[in-house]
């Protein structure tokens, strides 16, 4: 049997990882499209679109804690659901903390390619899913940036997730709310495991991802 | 490029091709009426910056937004276009090349054949295995026609495609062009402000004025029989001058330039008619008594530049200035200094000339 605090701090990594890793998912998976699509298209509302994207990349994550808590409270237009201090509530608060960053760096990425790639693609008969692959792969260098970037926002973020997850032992409880209360309670040993293990974990992902970004960048 | 009598077919002919871009000062329209690429043939398009060039380019590879557009294709193979900067995609230079065989439904057997033989036709081989994206410049353009003709094109079109290489550079590259294009029989239309590298190319020539189509025909008749002066410039007959008709004997017309100057042409022109004469540079002699053609009056030279093989002699005849061509290093080029006074000599039918 696992001692019990090391019980706890395993399930609550695990959760911390389980969050993380849905909310890292979803956020490329919306942000990279809206991402190239912005990058890539001229349209009367882009400006405007850009700009709220830009502005989303600096949002204060409390601030889109308490409209996440007020949009899914009982009596908000989401209370049906059902979701205020469940998982489900932190990795949607954490999607729209990491979408600014995916939506925002894919962009620039897709900024930086010369103004005639697209044309120039387009040019040799290449079928559009084909040139939106090559599009991606001539980009990936900045993709792992924003993925790096979005990681690093979600797994260090407590406020929102704070606010609509409420650090419900068992439940809702990660590794940056777990930390927080510790610290608040004076259990700075408990605390300081805990940010070993969220330090670690980020240093991981982060080395493996920046290794990745490193050798695509020698080929 | 055209050996055999049987009119080439038409693999591309625009009609009623209208394009407009911006508002305001910014607006920029282009319209030409009718144009036509021939199978095997290269099209070169020459004009003043701004013209719209480029953008007609564009236009008939379909990547304009046009008002109006009627392309009719003679085929159905692909139609392709090399931009002024060619993309590297990150990647090998071969990957670049397969890359535009994506999605096409081509056997890996073909596709390898193929690609292999676009590597060969532009000699970037040995190049098959480096990262495009540090090739040189003039590596990079055959890497870009390398991938054009992968495609085995019906119909290329290339904008300025010996742009930023040197003089060898180009020879060799205009060489290797011009075999692919003989062995593909491919309709090219080039973009080029290099008038020496589009004549050797050219089997016709297409002249944009700023926003039009100025004028479009085979290569010998839009170089002698320019329609405007303007036009007469943009192909390189730089001696262009006004006058009247002042006598006309045998089917010949003498245009009076100057007192004592006096050019003899095989155009149709009306007794004591104003006209502009235009003569190239190449047709305009200096007269040492060999019978090359009329005597027309005196000159003085003004400069004499060489760039090694040719000798750009400028001429003035009282406030106009002539130019001619001169072989460097040899006869006249090494004797004549300036402020010399030479005779100069043309063949009427050497001189184009239409009502002013």
């Amino acid at each position: 049997m696992l001692d019990p605090e090391l019980q706890t701090l395993v399930e609550i990594t695990l959760r911390t990882l389980w969050v993380c890793g849905s909310a890292l998912l979803l956020a490329l998976l919306g942000g990279v499209p809206i991402g190239i699509l912005l990058g890539s298209s001229q349209f009367i509302s882009r400006g405007l679109l850009v700009s709220s994207v830009n502005a989303g990349m600096g949002a204060p994550p409390v601030v889109v804690g308490l409209i996440g808590s007020i949009l899914l409270a009982r009596s908000g237009p989401l209370g049906s659901w059902n979701l205020l201090y469940t998982p489900y509530a932190m990795i949607i608060t954490s999607t729209a903390i990491a979408l600014p960053l995916v939506i925002g760096l894919t962009l620039a990425a897709v900024g930086s390619l010369d103004d005639e790639w697209e044309l120039q693609v387009r040019t040799l008969g290449i079928p559009r899913h084909w040139r939106i692959w090559l599009l991606i792969r001539e980009i990936r260098m900045g993709l792992l940036a924003a993925v790096i970037a979005a990681l690093g926002g979600i797994l260090s973020e407590v406020g929102a997730v704070n606010m609509v997850g409420g650090n419900i032992a068992g439940e809702t409880r990660v590794l940056t709310t777990a930390i927080m209360m510790h610290t608040s309670m004076g259990e700075y040993e408990i605390a300081m495991s805990q940010a070993t293990v969220l330090f670690g974990n980020l240093l991981l992902l982060a080395g493996l991802l920046t290794w990745l970004q490193q050798s695509g960048r020698k080929r | 490029m055209i050996e055999d009598t049987q009119p080439p077919s038409i693999a591309l002919s625009a009609h009623n091709l209208h394009v407009r871009r911006g508002r305001g000062k910014d607006a920029f329209s282009l319209g030409v009426d009718h144009l036509d690429l021939h199978a095997g043939e290269v099209l070169v398009i020459l004009g003043p910056n701004g013209a719209g060039k480029s953008t007609l380019l564009r236009a008939l590879a379909g990547l304009e937004r046009s008002v109006a557009k009627d392309l009719i294709r003679g085929g159905d193979g692909p139609v392709t276009l090399v931009f002024q900067r060619p993309a590297a995609l990150s990647g090998s230079a071969e990957m670049n090349v397969r890359a535009a065989l994506l999605g096409k439904g081509i056997p890996e057997e073909v596709k390898r054949q193929r690609v292999t033989r676009a590597l060969d036709r532009f000699d970037i081989q040995a190049l098959a295995s480096h990262d495009a994206r540090t090739l040189s410049g003039g590596e990079l353009r055959r890497l870009a026609l390398a991938r054009a003709f992968v495609l085995e094109p019906e119909v290329l079109l290339l904008d300025e495609p010996f742009d930023d290489l040197d003089a060898e550079g180009q020879r060799i590259l205009s060489l290797d062009l011009q075999q692919a294009i003989e062995d593909t029989n491919v309709a090219v239309a080039m973009v080029t402000h290099d008038l020496r590298r589009a004549l050797l190319l050219a089997d016709r020539i297409a002249v944009l004025a700023p926003g039009r189509l100025a004028q479009h025909g085979l290569r010998d008749e839009v170089l002698l029989r320019p329609n405007t002066r303007d036009t007469a410039r943009t192909v390189g007959m730089t001696n262009l001058a006004s006058g009247r008709v002042c006598r006309q004997a045998g089917g010949v017309s003498w245009i009076q330039i100057e007192p004592g100057f006096e050019v003899p042409t095989t155009a149709a022109l009306n007794p004591e008619q104003e006209a502009w004469i235009g003569i190239r540079p190449e047709h305009l002699k200096l007269d040492v008594g060999r019978g090359d053609g009329e005597s027309i009056g005196k000159a003085v030279v003004e400069s004499l530049i060489s760039d090694g093989l040719a000798t750009v002699a400028t001429l003035r005849v009282h406030d106009r200035r002539f130019t001619t061509h001169l072989l460097s290093g040899r006869g006249l080029a090494r004797r004549l200094r300036p402020g010399d006074p030479v005779s100069l000599a043309v063949r009427p039918d050497q001189v184009h000339a239409l009502p002013a």
